[in-house]
């Protein structure tokens, strides 16, 4: 993509230096009759550059806890992680961390605000409004809004949109904030197919724009290797590091190159460690 | 009749106001024909164009209208327990909702008073506060603050939970989460609340005024009972009905104008 195509206003302004570390984690879960579940297993990562990660797994293995961890949200009340430590530049990440911002896969916009409102939300809290002036922020927005291709619905309210462009509005409301780490769990699970590979194609354009770590949480194979960067295949509960391997094709990849040896070669991988993570269960997704 | 079992089945507006308007006049046929057989005395039942002379009488009488003043004093009574109801039922109601420990603590006071008889309170708060207008706002406010404080409590803790993890992650603080997502999302079923709030004050409004008024459609009613004006009985108390459907009706108009996202969902 040459640089005339990048959508506007967002500068393509390399991120700084970044390590993020997944440590040893391990989450139990308390499960009836007083004994515990474990859900992941002593799983370790390290990213220490800018790139799309797919993290790919069977329904319910623990990816998008995992997913949360990074993000230092703790939606259930429960301590995560059980034990390990996920750092952030060497900083432990205890809280919601100002450098991630997630993308979940619904329920993320508000129903009461309108698209800009929706997208300008982040700069209504203290901690946004201290660091970036109102004249900044206010151009920030019509800038991603007008990269989503939202720029003429503001005033609409998420009822009014469609499954897609609501997701076009919960990636603007992340990447209106220029973080360094941008954590998806299952952003396009819920969507059709045709829109699913339009939202893809949106995300590469955006990240081009601005090259941060996504990670990217999936239960589906193709999307982890139209996007991925480096694709981290995690086994069924417990969930450990079944696979961790990088791609290293240039997007935006074509139908040829899906159709390619290379392509079906990493496929075929995927499929056998998924395989070998859950016996006799068929929750993982294949398109195209 | 295949659409008569059928929940879903649209109505079309005529026929709707058909079907209202005709049980009205079944109502209305079956009391004067009451009256009119002398089924039923006039003494115990009032016929229906005998109200509507008390009603006019009420309304204009000797250059003064007994109707407006008693509806503007017990306007009025309800409006000052109203806007205490809101500016002391909300608050509550939003710390019980947003957090467990208040909501621990509160409940059991507040709770329980749902079901508590409230008339009964009446000769306490007498004893406490007097037979003067305090007293009054403070039976209509405690009648109506125990329903809307649970209401509002659980309005809060109906807000799905992604809303305030979505709000965390973008940086708010636990109060912020609370105050720019919790409360906004819950507004709907506050103002829910509020509706009730003010249906049940309507429904309190004759027992307040039963003691010591000199003025109000309660202590209107009241006297004409003393003197067996059952016409006059009658007159008041459909006053207060068609009083508290308007206010419903311009309470739930309000909120939809205010919360327009509530229905698009």
């Amino acid at each position: 993509m040459n640089v005339a195509a990048k959508p506007a206003g967002i500068s393509a302004a390399a991120a700084r230096p970044l390590s993020v570390v997944v440590k040893d984690i391990v989450q139990e879960y308390p499960a009836p009759g007083g004994s515990v579940t474990r859900v992941i297993d002593q799983v370790s990562l390290s990213f220490d550059q800018p790139g799309i990660s797919m993290l790919l797994g069977p329904s319910g293995c623990g990816k998008s806890t995992l997913l949360h961890m990074l993000g230092g949200v703790r939606p259930m009340g429960i301590d995560t992680p059980t034990a390990g430590k996920v750092l952030i530049d060497g900083v432990e990440c205890i809280g919601p961390h100002d450098d991630a911002v997630m993308v979940f896969q619904r329920y993320a916009n508000r129903p009461d605000l309108t698209v800009f409102d929706n997208v300008a939300f982040p700069f209504r809290l203290n901690l946004w409004k201290a660091r970036v002036p109102e004249a900044e922020w206010r151009q920030r927005v019509a800038d991603i809004l007008k990269a989503v291709g939202l720029a003429d619905k503001l005033k609409l309210r998420p009822a009014q949109l469609s499954g897609g462009q609501n997701q076009r509005v919960a990636l603007a409301r992340a990447l209106v904030l220029r973080p360094r780490i941008l954590l998806m769990d299952e952003p396009f699970g819920a969507l059709d197919a045709q829109t699913r590979e339009e939202m893809q194609q949106l995300l590469i354009e955006l990240y081009q724009s601005w090259p941060c770590l996504v990670v990217f949480v999936t239960h589906d194979v193709t999307e982890a290797l139209v996007l991925g960067d480096r694709v981290i295949v995690l086994s069924a509960q417990p969930a450990r590091v079944a696979d961790d391997f990088v791609i290293s094709e240039a997007r935006p990849r074509s139908a040829t190159w899906q159709r390619s040896r290379e392509a079906q070669a990493l496929e075929e991988r995927i499929l056998t460690q998924l395989h070998q993570a859950s016996p006799g269960r068929g929750q993982v997704r294949v398109t195209v | 009749m295949s659409e008569f079992w059928n929940p879903y089945a649209p109505l079309d507006g005529r026929q709707r106001q058909w079907l209202g308007v005709g049980s009205v006049l079944a109502l209305l046929l079956v009391w004067s024909l009451l009256t009119v057989t002398g089924l039923v005395s006039s003494t115990k039942l009032p016929a229906p164009w005998d109200v509507v002379t008390a009603l006019s009488y009420l309304s204009w009488h000797d250059g003064d209208s007994m109707l407006f003043t008693a509806t503007l004093w017990s306007v009025g009574r309800l409006l000052v327990a109203g806007v205490l109801v809101i500016a002391i039922g909300i608050p509550i109601g939003i710390c019980m909702g947003a957090a467990p420990r208040v909501n621990a603590a509160l409940s059991p006071l507040v709770d329980p008073f749902r079901s508590a008889p409230v008339v009964a309170l009446l000769p306490i708060l007498v004893m406490w506060l007097g037979i003067g207008e305090t007293m009054k706002i403070a039976f209509l406010f405690i009648g109506a603050v125990v329903y809307l404080i649970p209401m509002v409590r659980d309005a809060i803790q109906a807000v799905p939970q992604s809303y305030w993890i979505g709000a965390r992650d973008l940086g708010a603080t636990p109060w912020e989460c609370i105050h720019r997502a919790v409360i906004p999302m819950a507004m709907p079923r506050i103002a829910d609340a509020v509706i009730v709030a003010f249906s049940v004050m309507w429904t309190y409004i004759t027992v307040a005024e039963y003691v010591n008024a000199r003025q109000g459609l309660g202590q209107l009613i009241q006297n004409a009972r003393r003197f067996s004006a059952w016409d006059q009985v009658f007159a008041g108390i459909i006053v207060i009905i068609a009083l508290a459907l308007a206010t419903y009706q311009f309470m739930v108009w309000l909120k939809r104008r205010l919360y327009p996202w509530e229905t698009q969902q």
